[in-house]
Order: C-alpha cells, then sequence, then structure tokens
C-alpha cells in the first residue's frame, strides 16, 4: 500500500481499525536548528539568571531560588499555619468570650480553655482564664478561625516552630495572644471585613467583665498604669475651679497620687506570666489605699455638693441601693474576710478623683452618699478587726456612682452599670462576712 | 627545564640525575594544572548549570562556593570504602587507577603554552589515541569487578561508546594529521598562524618594510619545498576558520563529548536508568578518582580539540611579542599560555551548557549518531583535507600533469583550496543529513490489509 506519492491523508483499513498517514509534504532539512534554538533558550537563562531574580510568574527567565533564612518570600493573606488569639490595643481587651465554639470544631481537638469567673459573684463572665492549644498536634486546618463568632481567633503566619522541647509546643494564653494591629498588619484586607463587627461585638462584652478580668496578661500592668495616668490626669482639674472644695481636693489629690505610686510600684515588679488582677498585691494595695483616701474626704464631699442641680434617677436609685447594701453590711458586720474587699475597692482607684472634683447635686444621691457613710462609720465602729475591709467595701458604692451623677450624662448606661456592679460587690461582701461568721 | 636545572646544577650532579629531576618537576607542575582545573571545573559545572537552571548553586562555602569543591574532597576522604562481597577485590582496586593513569598520560604531550611542552613526541596525536583508548578497560574492569548487574550494564554501554566514537574522532584528527603533515602536536599551533581562512599565506612583499609585530617568519609546511616566508602573522589563522578545519572541528568536538562521557552522551552512568553505571560499587576516594579521571579526560580532550583546531596557545599578539626578543618571549608564553586556557574553558563551558540543553540519547540514537553521521563526514572531510594540502602544496609535478597551479601566488591557492573545500564539505554534509532523515519506507503487512 503505497501512500507517499498522495498529497494528502490516506486512510487504510486494516483488521486492527483505520490507519491515517499524512503526507506532510518535503520537510526541511533538519541540521540542528532545534538543537540551537534550544541553546538559545539555554543561553537566555544562564544570562538573565546572572543578573537578575525571578520576580512576579509571568517572567521566564532569572533566578528562582529564595535564600530562605535571609530572603523571605512575602506571604499570601489567606495563608494560616497555627491560631493565635486577638486582643485590643488600647485595653487589652480580648475578643474571645470563651464560647467553646472552637473547642467543639477542633477535628484533633488540641484546644483546652476555661472560661473566666467573676470572682466576686462566681458567675461566668464572657472571657477566657485560660486557654491552650497544642500546636504539636494542630492540623491547621483553620476551623475555628472560622468558626469564631467573635473574630477572637485567627490563623497565624508565623511556621518556624521547630524545637526539641516536645511539651514546648503546647501555648498558653499569653502565649497565644496578639493585639488586633498585628493581625492586622498580616491580613489587613481580612481584618478589614471583619473589623467593625469584632469591635462592636467586644464593646459589648467588655461591660460584662468586672474590671481586669479579659484583659490579655501581658496588657494588665500597663492597662492599670494608664488608667492611674488617667486618674492623675483629671484629678488637678477642678482645683482651680472650684476653690471652695479645696480640702476635698487635697485628700482626692492624695489619694490619686497615692495610687499612682501604688501602680507604679506594681510596674516596678517584673510581672510573671501568671500575675492576674485579683492576685496583684501592689495592686490591690493600691486600691485599698485609694478607697481609704476617698473615705476620708467623702464627708466634705457631700457636705459641699448643695448648689448643684442635677437628677440621675438611675444613679439615686444605685446610690440608695448601695447605701441600703451597706447598711445591711454594717448591721451584719463583725469579722470580715479581706478577700471581699478588694474587688469592691478597685473601682474606687479611678473614681475617687473624679468624685472630688465634682459636685454631686442630686439630693437623694447626697443623702444615700452619706447614709452609705454612715452606714460605713457604724461598720467601722461596730467591728474593730472587720472595720478595715468592712468600710471600704460600704463606701465602694458611693463613690463609684456619684461621678457619673456629676458628669453631665444623665442616661449613661454604663454609669448606671458601674453603680448597680457596685451595690452588687457591696451585697457580696456582706454576704462573704456573713459566711465569715458561720464559720467562725 | 632540563636545561635550566644543568644550567644551575650541572657540575654538581650526574647529568641522568638531572634529567630524571627536571621532568619530576614537569610532571609535578603539570599535573598539579590539571588537577587545579579540575576543582575550578567542578565548581564551574555546578554553578553554571545552576544559572542555566534559574538557580545558584553552591554558594556557601567559601566566597562564592569557590571552597566547595574541597569541602567535597573532605568528605570523600572521610567515607567507607566499600568493596562489595563478590567483588573482585582487585580488578575492584585497579579500575580507578586503570582508568585515571591513561588520563593523565595524555597531559604529556599537549603543548600548553609557546615552548611550554612537558613532551615532543613526534606521534603525539597517535599516542594520545593510544592511551586514551586505555581507560575504557579501566571502565569494563570497574563493571566486571563489581559484580554489580548495573555496574556492569554501565560498563558495556561506556566500552561500546567508547570504542564507537573513537572511530569519528580519529578520522576527525586524521583531518590534522593530513593538514599538518605529521603526527606531532607540538608543530600545530605553530602552522596555525596568520589570518583568518588565508592562514599564513599573505606575505610580505618587501623585507625590509615588513614590521616584526605583524609579520613574522613562517616555516611552511613539512615536506614543502618552499623557504621559510615572511607572512601577515594575527595568531588567528585557526584551522576551524577553513571548511575543513571547521567540520573536523565538530565532529571531534562530538567525539569527543561521547569520549568524556558527558550529556548528551553520558548512556555509561545514566543515573536515572542505571544508578550511577560503572561506578556504582564505588565510594569514597575510589569514586572520586574516577570523577577525577572524568574531568582531567574532559580537559584533556579540550586541550587537545583547542591544540587541533584552535590554534593552540596560538593568539593575537604571541608572534608580536615573541619577535621582540628578549624577555619578551617568556611574556609571549605566558600569553600563550593563557590564550590555550582560555580555550579550554570555553569548550567546557560549551559542554556545561550542552548538557543544562540537551537530554540524553539513547543507546540505538547514539550509534546511528556516531556511524551513519560522524563518521561519514570525517571520511569526506579526510578527502577534503587532502584537496587541501594538495591544492596549497603541490607542485606541477606532484600533480603529475593534471592541473598546474605553480603561477599561482600562495594566498590564491589557498583561496582556491577554500573554495573547493567548502563545496565539497557543504554539499557532503547536506548530502549525509537529507539521507539520515529520509524516513524508513513503511510496509504494511499485506495480510492485515482490508478491502475497503
Amino acid at each position: 500500500m503505497i501512500t507517499e506519492t498522495e498529497p494528502e491523508t490516506t486512510e487504510t483499513q486494516t483488521t486492527r481499525g483505520k490507519v491515517y498517514v499524512i503526507d506532510r509534504g518535503r520537510p526541511k532539512l533538519r541540521a540542528g536548528q532545534g538543537l540551537l534554538t534550544g541553546l538559545d533558550v539555554v543561553f537566555r537563562h544562564f544570562r538573565d539568571a546572572l543578573t537578575r531574580k525571578l520576580e512576579k510568574p509571568s517572567q521566564q527567565t532569572g533566578v528562582f531560588t529564595v535564600q530562605y533564612p535571609e530572603e523571605r518570600l512575602k506571604l499570601p493573606e489567606a495563608f494560616r499555619n497555627f491560631p493565635i488569639l486577638l486582643y485590643d490595643d488600647e485595653t487589652g481587651h480580648e475578643l474571645c468570650t470563651s464560647c467553646f465554639q472552637c473547642q467543639r470544631i477542633c477535628p484533633p481537638q488540641v484546644i483546652h480553655m476555661t472560661q473566666a469567673r467573676d470572682p466576686a459573684t462566681g458567675k461566668a463572665v464572657p472571657a477566657v482564664a485560660e486557654f491552650l492549644i497544642e500546636y504539636d498536634a494542630c492540623m491547621s486546618c483553620g476551623l475555628c478561625a472560622e468558626v469564631c463568632p467573635f473574630d477572637a481567633i485567627k490563623m497565624d503566619h508565623e511556621f518556624e516552630f521547630s524545637t526539641d522541647v516536645h511539651g514546648g509546643l503546647t501555648i498558653n494564653k499569653a502565649g497565644l495572644n496578639r493585639p488586633i494591629s498585628y493581625y492586622e498588619k498580616i491580613a489587613p484586607t481580612f481584618w478589614a471585613e471583619v473589623k467593625d463587627g469584632a469591635m462592636k461585638k467586644l464593646q459589648g462584652n467588655m461591660k460584662r467583665r468586672p474590671d481586669l478580668i479579659g484583659v490579655a496578661p501581658q496588657m494588665i500592668d500597663t492597662i492599670k498604669a494608664k488608667r492611674a495616668e488617667v486618674a492623675v490626669a483629671q484629678a488637678p482639674a477642678p482645683a482651680p475651679s472650684a476653690p471652695d472644695s479645696a480640702p476635698t481636693d487635697k485628700a482626692a489629690r492624695l489619694a490619686a497620687i497615692r495610687a499612682k505610686a501604688a501602680a507604679k510600684e506594681a510596674d516596678a515588679q517584673p510581672a510573671p506570666s501568671d500575675d492576674s488582677a485579683p492576685t496583684d498585691k501592689a495592686a490591690r494595695l493600691a486600691a485599698i489605699r485609694a478607697a481609704n483616701a476617698a473615705r476620708k474626704d467623702e464627708a466634705a464631699n457631700v457636705a459641699q455638693t448643695s448648689d448643684t442641680t442635677s437628677d440621675d434617677k438611675a444613679a439615686r436609685l444605685a446610690a440608695i441601693r448601695a447605701a441600703n447594701a451597706a447598711k445591711k453590711a454594717a448591721a451584719e458586720g463583725a469579722p470580715a474576710s479581706a478577700s471581699a474587699a478588694p474587688p469592691a475597692h478597685t473601682a474606687p482607684t479611678s473614681d475617687t478623683p473624679p468624685a472630688a472634683s465634682s459636685t454631686p447635686d442630686d439630693k437623694a444621691a447626697r443623702l444615700a452618699a452619706i447614709r452609705a457613710a454612715n452606714a460605713a462609720k457604724k461598720a467601722a465602729a461596730e467591728g474593730a478587726p472587720a472595720s478595715a475591709s468592712a468600710a471600704p467595701a460600704a463606701h465602694a458604692a458611693p463613690t463609684s456612682d456619684t461621678p457619673p451623677a456629676a458628669s453631665s450624662t444623665p442616661d449613661d448606661k454604663a454609669a448606671r452599670l458601674a453603680a448597680i456592679r457596685a451595690a452588687n460587690a457591696a451585697k457580696k461582701a456582706a454576704a462573704q462576712k456573713q459566711d465569715g461568721n458561720d464559720d467562725q | 627545564m632540563t636545561d635550566i636545572l644543568r644550567s644551575w646544577i650541572g657540575s654538581a650532579l650526574p647529568d641522568w640525575l638531572i634529567v630524571l629531576i627536571a621532568y619530576l618537576i614537569v610532571t609535578t607542575i603539570v599535573l598539579f594544572y590539571a588537577v587545579g582545573n579540575f576543582i575550578l571545573m567542578v565548581w564551574a559545572e555546578r554553578r553554571i548549570v545552576a544559572r542555566m537552571q534559574d538557580r545558584l548553586g553552591p554558594n556557601r562555602v567559601g566566597p562564592a562556593g569557590l571552597l566547595q569543591p574541597i569541602a567535597d574532597a573532605v568528605k570523600m576522604f572521610t567515607k567507607e570504602d566499600i568493596v562489595p562481597r563478590n567483588a573482585d577485590r582487585w580488578v575492584h582496586l585497579l579500575a580507578p587507577v586503570v582508568s585515571l593513569a591513561p588520563v593523565a598520560m595524555m597531559l604529556a604531550v599537549i603543548p600548553w603554552g609557546r615552548g611550554w611542552e612537558p613532551i615532543d613526541l613526534n606521534v603525539a596525536l597517535l599516542y594520545i589515541v593510544a592511551v586514551s583508548a586505555v581507560s575504557g578497560v579501566g571502565l569494563m574492569m570497574a563493571g566486571w569487578g563489581s559484580n554489580n548487574k548495573f555496574a556492569l550494564l554501565g560498563a558495556m554501554r561506556a566500552v561500546a561508546q567508547l570504542v564507537s566514537y573513537e572511530i569519528p574522532a580519529v578520522t576527525a584528527l586524521l583531518t590534522v594529521v593530513v593538514l599538518a603533515g605529521g603526527m606531532s602536536l607540538l608543530n600545530l599551533p605553530h602552522l596555525q598562524a596568520g589570518v583568518p581562512i588565508m592562514g599564513a599565506t599573505i606575505l610580505c612583499n618587501d623585507p625590509a618594510g615588513c614590521s616584526p609585530l605583524l609579520y613574522t617568519t613562517i616555516t611552511s609546511f613539512p615536506g614543502s619545498p618552499n623557504e621559510p616566508v615572511q607572512a601577515l602573522d594575527l595568531g588567528l589563522g585557526w584551522w576551524v576558520f577553513t571548511p575543513v578545519g571547521l567540520l573536523g572541528f565538530v565532529v571531534f568536538f562530538i567525539a569527543a563529548l561521547a569520549e568524556g562521557e558527558r550529556t548528551p552522551f553520558d548512556i555509561p552512568e545514566a543515573d536515572s536508568e542505571i544508578v550511577a553505571g560503572y561506578m556504582t560499587e564505588y565510594s569514597g576516594m575510589k569514586f572520586a578518582t574516577f570523577y577525577i579521571a572524568q574531568y582531567i579526560l574532559n580537559f584533556a580532550l579540550a586541550a587537545l580539540a583547542a591544540t587541533a583546531f584552535l590554534g593552540g596557545w596560538q593568539g593575537p599578539g604571541v608572534a608580536a611579542l615573541a619577535n621582540m626578543g628578549g624577555p619578551w618571549v617568556h611574556a609571549a608564553a605566558a600569553l600563550s599560555a593563557f590564550y590555550l586556557l582560555a580555550k579550554i574553558w570555553i569548550l567546557f563551558f560549551v559542554m556545561i551548557w550542552l548538557r543544562g540543553a540537551f537530554p540524553r540519547l539513547r543507546v540505538d540514537q547514539l550509534m546511528d549518531f556516531a556511524w551513519k553521521l560522524l563518521l561519514p563526514l570525517a571520511l569526506v572531510n579526510i578527502l577534503s583535507a587532502s584537496l587541501m594540502v594538495s591544492i596549497t602544496q603541490w607542485t606541477g609535478a606532484q600533480w603529475s600533469g593534471v592541473v598546474n597551479l605553480d603561477g599561482f601566488a600562495s594566498w590564491q591557492r589557498q583561496l582556491i583550496a577554500v573554495i573547493v573545500t567548502a563545496i565539497i564539505n557543504i554539499a557532503a554534509t547536506y548530502w549525509i543529513l537529507s539521507i539520515n532523515q529520509r524516513p524508513a519506507e513503511q510496509e504494511w503487512d499485506e495480510e492485515l490489509v482490508v478491502a475497503p
């Protein structure tokens, strides 16, 4: 079967199917042109590799190598390795609310967490006390970050975890915490998508966290110092405006200075990683001192608030409640447990200076404050050993609710909330005192 | 060297001792030269191939990775020397030596510079061809002595390849022998003086007016009746610029690639197919010896190709410096040594370049290439070379009256020879290439064909 003479495709039927023979005409002489083309390509690669790097994928030549430890490729935003926890840069508040969603979804079950509890009430608060992730068993699936309703857990870009210490790959909360700014840096568009929602949720949750609970451990001291600074900054302000309240101001200023000194002391101490708010001795000391100072000036403070005209019902209510609670505490007052005091005292550290500078005008509030003071005095008179702790507990409430009254925002929810909390704290203190009595 | 030693210590020692010491010194220098080049070649090959593949290559040990071969050598020295239990111990041990020794012996006859030749052997080309063939024995010993299938396969392939490619290589070198009228390598660079294509045929008409910087005294081809003449000499009359030399060079270089087992002819090693061929069972310094042997063989073959076709140490300026006399002769020697080294390295770069570009041939392709393409081309080239010599040098009497070119000037005769050989070589190359690529006749088995 001759097919070469025919110019086009010919078809031959064989037992094994059709055979097509294509006549491509007379071929060009092949004398190594293909080889030379290949050499040319290789030479261009050689030449360009000497002069430049391969920077974008469309480029065909240039050195491809990235000398890793010295040079690094920019990781894509969606790169994920191991999860981290985010906290707010300014307030130090963690976004995590301890909802356990990530722990539930984690396929290798390497996420473990403990929910934080309010030490005063023992109730769970939307914050996490401890958070553990076993990086060594994490499979980097990113489900925890996907499921997190508060955008608190995100996937990090860090990938160099080589170590010979196996246990070192179980990371606790302090090790997992990263500021939001860090995540914003590695994944700007991803954070921009969720930023508003996450921050809004955070604001909502912060209200339900008493004091420093839910603040990133490494940020606690910073936050305390900042609060003390705010206190100092606000203390001297009213001195010229209210010359008639000089004795009050002095006492308040003194309290603020003491609080600041205490905070400094706390800063000066090397803060260990397990250092948490309730156990911080220096901070507690500062709180106690501030409370004492507030108590000292309270009589004068209340007395001078005769020429004011505000009438915040909520604040009044809170103050009355606080006063009642304080009375009750005073009535039951006896040997008090020292642990009951600090939570109640922490509020005054920030609140007393504004209280001193303000001129609370609400009569009811005044009345409540006076009653509270009286109750506290009574308590002090009754239980000699218990006075140190019981009295501040009583004072915490009036001092904390007076500033909102003065700050000309009658409807401020936060202020009301603070007052309620203070009242609760006082109640709690009373309850614990009762417990202490029972124990004895 | 012998003369220098004689002048220094000739009175203190007997003459035979002086000769012995002189040759020992020369041998040491040449071997160090080759091994130094080997070290640089290993480094250069890795770096250059890396760049061709868009990589960086070794760049950690020393500046730009220059000390990498040293690190490799230290590694090789500290490796365990393993001999398979069923191997023939002595053959296994001797194989690397047998493959390295002839390669090193090849270095003895190459003129490394103007007046820098270890030995002037008048059958140097024959010697090189003969000695380089011995290294095939070493490869076969390695493959056989290892008692390993892959090693034996590799050795068989190696020997088959070496034997096949010896023939085109030697035939291509025959062109040089015809052109030079002798087998001495020492004369080859001298014969390649002059200008491109025309060689040393542009003569000086007025001996007094010719500057020694441009014109040099050329003794014509051996056997030629011509007297020494003053000819224009730029040191560029390399044979590669003539049709005969070009074809010879291409054939010889390809054959040298195969002899040196360079890609695309690295079939004996073929690490993707048969582990490492005959080197499979070798480790440590025995392996390193094979490695050195291979690179020095490439070095020597590149030097041979450069000497035979690229003018050897010949280059612009060498003749001018030499003609100035006095201490300038040494400068001329140094420059000429540099020229040869540069040519060797350019050829070596081309070897690396080919390695970076081409895949390995199949064994049948390898054989086809040698026997169907290279050998016919080399044979045609011998015919061309003979014509070239006869046109440029034969007298009318030698032609026995067929052609009489006595009346032409030497440059005219050279031009005629170049044109004639170019026509022959181009036509032959075209014809051989086209018959090689003609498709095989397609034959259908008639029984399988069904009537439509």
